[in-house]
């Protein structure tokens, strides 16, 4: 079953870090994308570079980010193939973002394109 | 840096290719509201949209009352049902992008139904890292 594992970080919790510890933060996140069960992973730019697009009346009409404030931000994914529901909240809680006052969505994905 | 395009041909040093990923925020019912040829309609541009050759990944995630979301706190992992947000703001899937420039992400994004269904497409563009 594929799940798709939504990080948010905690604003500032990564940048608080020294070098070094940004460093094995990094590192564990990339680990993890190097796990057998990972079909997809990106990390997004920061949330300043966002751009989000609506249309209205045939016209995109389009905001620059950051567009609340808020204390989580979304930072990335990462889609996964596991047996059971289980294996892919065992998989989220290792991303370092829980742990480090943010929170991680686990969300199966919808049969049709993707999946 | 890329030096294929998704269609596998070669790029020029001109042409820099960055990854986009765009984020659909649909507005909740939007979809259910439309008649049979509407969602149908919806549906052959989302597909257009991935079988375009500057799609390199995509999914839809499935509604966010199917979310668990974990947090580990003091080394115990907490997880709670629902979404880390709530409703209006729940991601409903995303497409990943090659494009030259925010502008060509701009366009592409402008086609997502949900944009133009009272939702919203974010546009960020990815870390490239090597794969």
């Amino acid at each position: 079953m594929k799940y798709a594992v939504l990080i948010y970080a905690k604003q500032g919790a990564v940048e608080s870090l020294s070098d070094v510890e940004q460093e094995r933060v990094f590192d564990e996140y990339l680990a993890l994308t190097r796990e057998r069960a990972v079909l997809d992973s990106e990390q997004l730019q920061p949330v300043q570079t966002a751009t989000a697009v609506r249309v209205k009346d045939g016209r995109a009409l389009t905001t620059d980010g950051p567009f609340a404030d808020t204390k989580e931000v979304f930072a990335g994914f990462y889609v996964i193939e596991v047996d059971t529901q289980e294996q892919a909240i065992q998989f989220a809680a290792r991303v370092p973002a829980c742990r480090m006052g943010g929170s991680v969505e686990v969300r199966p994905l919808a049969a049709g394109w993707g999946a | 840096m890329l030096t294929r395009r998704g269609d596998g041909k070669a790029i020029s040093p001109q042409e820099v290719q960055m990854r986009y990923a765009l984020l659909i925020y649909d507005k909740p019912g939007s979809h259910e509201a439309l008649s049979e040829e509407e969602l149908a309609a919806a549906y052959r541009e989302y597909g257009a949209l991935s079988d375009d050759s500057r799609c390199v990944g995509g999914a839809q995630l499935q509604p966010a009352e199917t979310a668990t979301t974990v947090r580990v706190d003091d080394g115990r992992m907490l997880t709670a049902d629902g979404p880390f947000a709530d409703t209006k703001e729940a991601v409903g899937g995303y497409y990943l992008f090659e494009a030259k420039s925010l502008d060509e992400a701009i366009e592409l994004a402008a086609r997502v139904p949900s944009a133009r269904l009272g939702g919203s497409v974010e546009i960020r563009p990815v870390v490239e890292r090597q794969r």
